[in-house]
């Protein structure tokens, strides 16, 4: 470990040069602005950024990239606030109750924990990655398909925190959800499931494509039919723009509880982004002291689930780096980065490129750094946005959501999609419909029909393979917990009202 | 979206409205089996095929189908807020004219402007041919950042081909 | 929203691209529009990427744009493109990938419609189990795959993939019903390299260059490559020199439109011709990792006709397409 010490610090004196903090300026800077388009997502931002660094040397052109891939994620994260907009499926939770925060003038605060969370995740998830990597990729690799399913039952499990008071309607919408799970290619046997001849959909329903239909559209749609009746009004800041004392009290558990969840499951090859967002909006919505406030506004709705983004962020780059493992779509074109400078991340490339691999390990900690400094002074003017008159506000974000639809897949039934979702979302608004279900069945379905289908393949469909793992066990039995448990503190509860 | 809405009133008994949802479910369900019986078997070490899954949400959406029965039959379907419809038909309508632009060739800009117009009236908005102009602006200056900075291909037409 | 960030972000942006991206001499004044059938980051994305500056800085073209037509393995793009019907400025990547996407896509467009131009690149497959698997070589394998085929299960590629079509072959190869195979299809490479790391399969299969830094770290044994003859820098025997009749690469192409004039196809052949010979065309093999696999005109229409017929063979024999 003190190898890596002192790895680090020659990393450093590699990061710290006046031209390379220069590239991880333009980076953070390029990856934040390209980030807040609406359904543009890290991976497209990265993509689409790659050439620009085509003519540095491999340390500042992959410096740059440290910068972009955080500042990406970090900007997702902003059009989920104030729009309610999200670019990408982790920040879909960000939007449940940031948006609620920022509609009641509390903006500045939801930007400010999600900044300030996203920067303690990412500086504690970059230590992590830069002690603990060879150990944990260890680990992660022993994690099969028969524990990746008990992973996906658990972050299922915490669907219902989002189902608001109606089992029934939550559990439509999340079924709904399931099926348009069901569209496309199916992965393990390429059978077409409900495409219906359409080949646009053999791909399957893009999460961002729902996401921001149900989202943005179906928004814009209901406040629309309101107007005459009950006008929404809109605060940009009521009280402080900034975060209050209280806030921080509020805020600080959820970052560091996000960040233990985003980066061991973010450096699991199949873990994702979006299960530890789940996770920890579940875990705050349980053990917050105000629980009336989730579902309008509670700041610790935002502060876990970002931290916990961030931080699966820096988790990613671990089976990256250590073993050239591609776990997300960011990480692939991440790789692609490295391969065309003839690098190829794995076990020898700490061996063979070491100031490369610890340079930008410290361009981490310097891209987070630049992206607080960056993006809190901006709280202001982002805020400001929701000044803008109300007509022009929507307008602006069905422009914004249309083009961020046709820039990843230019396809008029992408177009109509939205549309339909954007409908869906009004009629599911106005009868009480919860909606966020709905995007996380169609995230988790195919994932855990997948895991499942797997691993009886593997074990000759023999279903004792999925408790034999202890792994695998473990985490059943504490999904089986969660989903019992409420219920019988409810009894519980219920008993003691009862006695007094 | 959650819990929003407490004050919302509980419905009335045997509202429509819980039979038009279920019927809709329960077609959501019968399209959804229809697919899964096309699929055959595909024989599969696993024992369960890609029909499996389709199956299970059949039946739960049958399921959830009959739930609505009950609570429309108990009265527990909210009753929606009054809605402004002129408003919501103004913007599907913005929605549909720049999906029909795209389509036919008419490029990305005016499908912007006609988004941007149509959904500026629909909030209230009583200066059409002022919103339609700030639409192709604002197209025009979203267009040039995308396929000149970014290298993206976004919808052409006859405007777009003057770049 | 982004109006002023924006305009401040174009600033920058035009600063970059400027000291980055500038074209060279313009001897032609072909404008070529390239189609990547794929989404943005992908391998045809970047081989179509790759040409266009090949193409504009060598002065094969004068102009080249690269539109992206994501969808089903390539065929929503194929089936846009087949209508550009004698127009000599576009140009279509496409791959092996497309032609078995065809197939299980049923879609109602081939290749067949189009104007092959060349075969450009291509990319070694490779099957690997763990190092501490007992299996030692190809011949282990095939006899384990000959005692129990169910018991031998494969990570690869999506279903019906290059990955897939070759673990196909390679049980026919060895007299194995191809249908009876344990193929473990995987979405993205770093997820089917974890569970052969991890061992949860028996073996893997893939392009070589997924798995070349765990060989050489010694996580991974190679057990062959599918290729016609050794490939210098890869220490391992190809499966035909032991005794495996399977030979399969990954190729990348180009193609145009159907109904071209003679004329139009040789412009396209000569551009693409200059644009392979072109330094800077080389450089971006050598830095990517692709093998030049150069094979232009009526060599690569005839090629590709043979991998459509075999590629259609396959998929039948594993029960992919009836």
């Amino acid at each position: 470990m003190l190898d890596s010490v002192l790895a680090l610090a020659q990393g450093f004196s590699v990061a710290l040069e006046p031209t390379k903090l220069l590239f991880a300026l333009i980076g953070v800077f390029l990856g934040t602005a390209v980030g807040v388009l609406p359904g543009i997502g890290p991976a497209l931002t990265v993509a689409l950024l790659l050439p620009v660094t085509f003519k540095l040397d491999p340390t500042g052109s992959l410096i740059m990239f440290a910068g972009i891939y955080y500042g990406g994620m970090y900007g997702g994260s902003t059009t989920s606030i104030l729009i309610n907009t999200p670019g990408e499926s982790s920040s879909m939770i960000t939007a449940l109750e940031g948006n609620k925060m920022a509609k009641a003038g509390r903006g500045g605060p939801a930007l400010a924990t999600a900044a300030i969370g996203s920067f303690v995740a990412g500086l504690i998830a970059t230590i992590g990655l830069a002690l603990f990597a060879p150990w944990l990729v260890e680990i992660a690799i022993q994690f099969g398909p028969a524990d990746y399913f008990a992973l996906m039952i658990l972050a299922f499990v915490t669907v219902s925190a989002t189902f608001g008071d109606s089992p029934l309607r939550g559990l439509t919408s999340l079924f709904i959800g399931l099926m348009l799970g069901l569209v496309g290619l199916d992965a393990l046997s390429g059978q077409a499931r409900l495409t219906f001849g359409v080949p646009e959909l053999l791909d399957g329903i893009e999460v961002t494509t729902l996401a921001v239909g149900l989202f943005a559209v179906g928004e814009a749609l209901y406040v629309a039919s309101r107007l005459k009746h009950a006008p929404e009004t809109i605060e940009p800041v009521r009280g402080s723009l900034w975060m209050t004392k209280e806030d921080w009290k509020r805020s600080w558990k959820p970052w560091l509880r996000g960040t233990a969840l985003g980066f061991p499951i973010g450096s699991l090859p199949a873990g994702g982004a979006e299960i530890p967002t789940f996770l920890s909006y579940t875990i705050e919505k349980r053990l917050t002291k105000h629980p009336e406030e989730f579902g309008k506004g509670a700041i610790e709705g935002v502060a876990g689930p970002e931290a916990a983004n961030n931080a699966s962020a820096a988790g990613t780059l671990m089976p990256l780096l250590t073993l050239g493992l591609p776990t997300s779509a960011t990480a692939a074109i991440l790789l692609a980065g490295f391969q065309q400078y003839g690098l190829n991340p794995g076990p020898l490339l700490f061996a063979e490129k070491p100031d490369l691999v610890w340079g930008l390990i410290a361009s981490l900690f310097i891209a987070n750094v630049m992206l607080v400094v960056l993006n809190l002074p901006l709280i202001g003017l982002w805020v400001r946005l929701l000044a803008i008159p109300q007509p022009w506000l929507y307008a602006g974000i069905l422009v914004f959501a249309a083009m961020g639809t046709i820039a990843a897949n230019p396809s008029p039934v992408e177009l109509i999609m939205l549309a339909v979702f954007g409908l869906l979302g009004f009629v599911m608004r106005r009868y009480d419909y919860p909606i966020a279900p709905m995007v996380v069945g169609l995230i988790l379905g195919p994932m855990a029909e997948t895991q499942l289908r797997r691993a009886l393949q593997i074990s000759l469909g023999d279903p004792m393979a999925l408790v034999e793992s202890p792994l695998a066990a473990t985490l059943l039995a504490i999904a089986a917990l969660a989903l019992v448990a409420p219920l019988i503190f409810k009894g519980l509860s219920r008993f003691k009202a009862e006695e007094d | 979206m959650t819990q929003q809405e407490d004050d919302r009133p509980e419905g009335r008994r045997g509202d429509p409205v819980g039979f038009v949802i279920a019927a809709g479910l329960l077609a959501l369900a019968a399209a959804v089996a229809w697919d899964a019986s096309g699929m055959g078997a595909v024989s599969s070490y696993a024992g369960i095929g890609p029909s499996a899954a389709s199956w299970t949400v059949a039946a739960a959406l049958t399921a959830l189908a009959l739930g609505t029965v009950v609570s429309a039959v108990r009265g527990k379907i909210p009753v929606p807020e009054p809605s402004d419809h002129a408003a919501v038909l103004t913007i599907l309508a913005g929605i549909a004219g720049m999906i029909a632009i795209i389509s036919f060739g008419g490029g990305f800009i005016p499908a912007m402007a006609v988004l941007f117009g149509l959904t500026a009236r629909g909030f209230g908005r009583r200066a059409l041919l002022t919103d339609l102009g700030i639409g192709v602006a604002l197209g025009l200056f979203v267009y040039l950042g995308f396929t000149k900075l970014l290298a993206l291909s976004l919808p052409q037409g006859p405007i777009e081909h003057l770049f | 929203m982004f109006r002023s960030l924006k305009t401040a972000t174009g600033a920058i942006a035009a600063l970059v691209m400027a000291a980055g991206l500038s074209t060279g001499a313009l001897a032609q004044d072909l404008e070529l529009k390239i189609m990547a059938p794929a989404g943005p980051g992908g391998g045809w994305d970047q081989t179509a990427r790759a040409m266009q500056a090949a193409l504009t800085e060598s002065g094969a073209a004068k102009s080249v744009q690269v539109v992206n037509v994501p969808g089903a393995g390539g065929t929503v793009g194929l089936a846009q493109f087949v209508n550009a019907k004698g127009d000599g400025s576009q140009l279509m990547v496409n791959g092996f990938v497309m032609v078995g996407a065809i197939l299980t896509n049923k879609s109602p467009v081939t290749l067949d419609q189009t104007t092959p131009i060349a075969r450009l690149t291509a990319e070694n497959q490779a099957i690997v189990v763990p190092a501490n698997s007992p299996i030692k070589d190809a011949k282990d394998l095939a006899e384990a795959l000959k005692a129990d085929p169910a018991k031998v299960t494969w990570a690869g590629g999506s279903a019906g993939g290059t990955d897939h079509i070759m673990v196909g072959l390679f049980a026919k190869a060895v007299g194995v019903d191809p249908t009876k195979i344990n193929y473990v299809p995987f979405s993205g490479g770093g997820e089917a390299l974890a569970a052969i790391l991890g061992g949860k399969v028996t073996a893997g299969v893939s392009g070589y260059g997924e798995f070349e830094g765990q060989i050489k770290a010694g996580k991974l044994r190679l057990i062959g490559i599918a290729a016609e003859k050794p490939v210098p820098g890869i220490d391992a025997p190809t499966l035909k020199e032991q005794g495996i009749d399977l030979e399969i690469v990954n190729w990348r192409s180009v193609v145009a439109p159907p109904g071209l004039s003679e004329e139009q196809k040789k412009t396209l052949l000569e551009a693409v011709d200059k644009m392979v010979k072109s330094s800077q065309w080389q450089e971006t093999l050598k830095a990517k990792g692709w093998d030049d696999a150069y094979l232009a005109g009526d060599a690569f229409a005839d090629y590709l006709k043979n991998e459509q017929v075999r590629v259609a063979e396959v998929l039948k024999s594993i029960g992919l397409v009836k």
